[in-house]
């Protein structure tokens, strides 16, 4: 008799609305083709400790001759240890993804939070935060990284840190921005008329109201993460006993690779921020028209 | 004669995702120099595209077939030079909301000028273009002081004179106002009506005009047309049409604005109290003395609310009528206990208004708010269901949220209320979104409602609906209602007694049908005299 919320009838829709999404996303080839490329590498990256033997990457252990150009056995050379430059950089990818999605994960939180308290509170909390984003936003991020990296221990943890720590401003800018707007919609007035409190307006109307925003911001934070992680392992930052494409460049330089001319050191790990970055940054601005239906004239 | 506008079986066709949808069908329509037409109707009832298709104003995606003639051209044959030319000099467009089709970084001056530097074939003298600007300004009755002001330093009434004086610049021989007055309050509309009037009149140019308030059109144009999905349905002499309205659309615009003084435009049962009367007679809601101050931005101490002392009583329906900008919104507000005051003191049955969290958060389930714009109001993600039951959660009361919520959608004459929950508001007409929010009110099962213009934004139909809606809640349930509006007939309609405000301050209060037939003080005098009428209409 009574009537029941129909859950059914309001998740078909919610699955209507995603599809819908799809489709707009779908019919950017741009999108897709960084989608493809994130999957496969992403894939690649979980499955390498199934599909190579992780004793190739011991020093001493390592087979071939230092410094070898392509060959049929090493298809993208050696480096200086005669390691496999296609087993480094394939290892390599894991830290780069681990620490570009965690960084901007990190950022995504701290700066949510200051962006939501910022715009929902006002008055002095507000200013205080404000500022606070300001001096982070003016701060010469990489020098803020390294300064913070060389004070805490070495590790991938304190890498992450570093990066989501000096990161965080454009978001929290970003939705506080959204949060003010949302926050003159006709329905929160009604809300807190209704009596809801901060949690329930903040919980049920805005932070829902924000988050696609964030989603896809997130995107592109992740790829200025994942290059910022290869700048701080390039100068020397990370920790050295864990390989990364940063940190594979670093050690080309240490070594003398590129004097040495053996690009195929080089251009791999190179490339593959490039690609990565690339893509993600793809996915990003795809992600942002599928959630913005006003830009989607535009990119067309 | 040639007649200035000629529009021959005009129909107007958009192309749309879901296939074409036909906003105009078939419209026929005659305007000789110095007619006045007035074309009423519901929004989305075509009136707009028809009157921007004149100047081929229209979207790329809008078809229109049919013959358009203006001045004895057919305007679709016109070459874009041509076109060019037409436009402001044969005919030009008051378009609606001056705020947004002025430029907000140049001055009044400079916009004014803009058509007469166009249309002119050479580039004309700075001194004559500025003589020209302010002749116009006087014609508008604008002190010539304020052709260097900037858009935002004008109030809403000399914006809309603005926008006036530009479509006057190039001597048009017909003008199209599309709701000029729509944003104005009722002295304003008031204002801006007498000097189309008059312009109309002492220039001779034709005028069409198009509103969804058929009194203002009545008030200043000799032919009304009333238009219906597409169609004209109706059209005579203003005073005919009115008067007696044959096609039923037309009647229940008439409806909507009702005739101040006249018993039977009261709805039934306005006025008188209700028989199951839920207990108390007495004071329900009070102000005593309540002020509210705001800091502007330059850290100006702007006073909304002055020393006012306000009662709602139980089972009764209050008007608080005012121009916009009077505080009344900031007044409900208080009441409410969104907006503290800073002097004077908000009781509630008896007891000052408590500020701690627990006790506020009772009271917010006695004394619910309505919303002027119910589109806002609604959470776009939030199913009926969920924006309904979103009282009782904010409460705590979970136990019987699906009946409760059932009762509250039938409550609002959402029937059979099965059908509305999984909705989303965008799925739902302009008055089941309000119903949705009256429900969202009533599943408290609050005493008092207080309503902010909330009719304001709906159809002349819709409006009638929600009023009866209000009036039978208070009979059944002896739910008593602060409603705010601008619209004094809305007052007459519903009201039992009417508190009008102006600057801040209650100037007068009383029964309906004492203040509204016998005002006292100037200012309701005042207000009374600018709502139009159709006494007053041209003849």
């Amino acid at each position: 008799m009574s009537a029941p919320p129909n859950p059914t009838g309001a998740a078909g829709r919610r699955l209507a609305a995603l599809a819908e999404g799809w489709r707009v996303y779908r019919a950017d080839r741009g999108g897709l083709f960084g989608l493809a490329v994130l999957s496969l590498v992403v894939v690649l990256a979980l499955l390498a400790p199934v599909l190579t033997p992780p004793a190739e990457l011991d020093v001493t252990r390592a087979g071939g001759a230092p410094l070898r150009p392509p060959s049929a056995e090493n298809w993208l050379g050696t480096d200086e240890s005669g390691r496999s430059v296609l087993l480094l950089t394939w290892w390599g990818a894991r830290m780069s993804l681990l620490v570009g999605l965690s960084a901007a994960v990190l950022s995504m939180l701290i700066g949510t939070v200051v962006g939501l308290v910022a715009a929902h509170f006002g008055g002095w909390v507000s200013t205080l935060l404000l500022r606070l984003t300001d001096f982070f936003l003016v701060l010469p991020a990489l020098v803020l990284a390294i300064a913070l990296s060389t004070v805490l221990s070495r590790g991938v943890l304190t890498i992450v840190l570093a990066i989501g720590v000096t990161s965080w401003p454009q978001t929290a800018r970003l939705v506080r921005a959204q949060t003010l707007t949302v926050e003159t919609r006709p329905y929160i007035e009604r809300a807190r008329a209704l009596g809801g409190g901060h949690r329930h307006l903040l919980g049920k109307h805005v932070l829902p109201a924000v988050l696609p925003l964030v989603f896809a911001t997130t995107t592109l934070t992740v790829a200025s993460a994942i290059i910022a992680e290869s700048t701080l392992s390039f100068l020397g930052l990370g920790d050295p006993a864990m390989i990364s494409w940063g940190s594979m460049l670093k050690s080309a330089m240490d070594t003398g690779a590129v004097t040495a001319g053996a690009w195929w050191y080089l251009l791999p790990p190179g490339l593959g921020i490039a690609v990565v970055v690339l893509s993600f940054t793809l996915c990003g601005r795809v992600l942002e028209t599928v959630l913005n239906p006003r830009l989607r004239g535009e990119r067309r | 004669m040639t007649p200035i506008l000629r529009l021959d079986g005009v129909s107007v066709t958009y192309r749309g995702e879901d296939g074409p949808h036909r906003a105009v069908v078939d419209a026929n329509l005659t305007l000789r120099p110095g007619a006045t037409l007035g074309l009423a109707g519901e929004s989305g009832c075509g009136k707009t595209s028809l009157a921007l298709a004149v100047l081929r104003l229209l979207p790329r995606s809008a078809r229109v077939d049919g013959t358009i003639l203006l001045d004895g051209h057919d305007i679709e044959r016109l070459t874009w030079g041509e076109l060019r030319a037409a436009r402001w000099t044969s005919a030009s467009v008051v378009f609606q909301g001056a705020m947004h089709a002025l430029n907000p970084v140049r001055t009044v001056a400079e916009q004014i000028a803009e058509p007469i530097r166009l249309h002119s074939p050479e580039r004309p003298a700075a001194a004559r273009v500025r003589a020209r600007v302010t002749e116009l300004l006087e014609q508008v009755e604008l002190p010539g002081a304020r052709r260097d002001a900037y858009p935002h330093e004008l109030s809403g009434g000399q914006r809309q004179r603005v926008m006036i004086a530009m479509a006057l610049a190039c001597d048009p021989r017909l003008i199209i106002a599309d709701e000029p007055t729509t944003a104005l309050d009722v002295v304003v509309q008031a204002q801006v009506l007498a000097l189309l009037r008059r312009l109309v009149s002492e220039r001779g140019i034709a005028l069409l005009m198009i509103s969804h308030d058929l009194s203002v059109l009545a008030a200043s144009c000799r032919c009304l047309g009333v238009m219906y999905r597409g169609r004209l349905v109706e059209e005579g002499p203003a005073r005919q049409l009115v008067a007696t309205p044959e096609h039923e659309h037309t009647r229940a615009l008439a409806a909507a604005f009702p005739t101040i003084g006249d018993e039977g435009s009261r709805y039934p049962g306005a006025g008188e109290p209700g028989e199951s009367a839920g207990g108390v007679r007495g004071s329900l809601l009070a102000a005593e003395g309540v002020s509210v101050e705001f800091g502007d931005r330059y850290r100006n101490r702007v006073r909304a609310v002055r020393d006012v002392d306000l009662e709602v009583m139980g089972d009764e329906i209050l008007a608080l009528v005012g121009q916009s900008g009077s505080g009344k919104t900031t007044l409900a507000r208080t009441l409410l206990g969104l907006c503290p005051p800073n002097a004077g003191t908000v009781y509630y049955e008896g007891r000052p208004l408590a500020t701690s969290g627990r006790e506020l958060r009772a009271f917010r389930g006695s004394v619910q708010l309505v919303l002027q714009d119910p589109t806002g109001a609604l959470n776009p993600k939030h199913t009926v269901y969920e924006a309904v039951a979103e009282g009782l959660r904010v409460h705590g009361c979970a136990d019987d949220e699906a009946v409760r919520v059932r009762e509250a959608l039938e409550a609002a004459e959402l029937r059979p209320a099965e059908e509305f929950t999984a909705r989303f508001p965008h799925e739902l007409s302009g008055g089941q979104r309000q119903r949705v929010v009256i429900a969202g009110a009533l599943v408290l099962r609050p005493r008092v409602l207080v309503a902010d213009e909330p009719v304001a934004s709906l159809d002349a139909t819709v409006r009638g609906e929600i009023l009866a809606l209000l009036l039978r809640l208070r009979r059944e349930r002896g739910l008593s209602a602060l409603v705010i509006t601008h619209d004094l007939g809305l007052a007459w309609n519903i009201a039992d007694r009417v508190a009008v405000m102006r600057s801040g301050e209650i100037v007068e209060t009383g029964p309906v049908e004492r203040v509204l037939t016998e005002p006292r003080h100037d200012y309701t005098k005042e207000l009374l005299a600018a709502v139009p009428s159709f006494e007053g209409s041209v003849s």
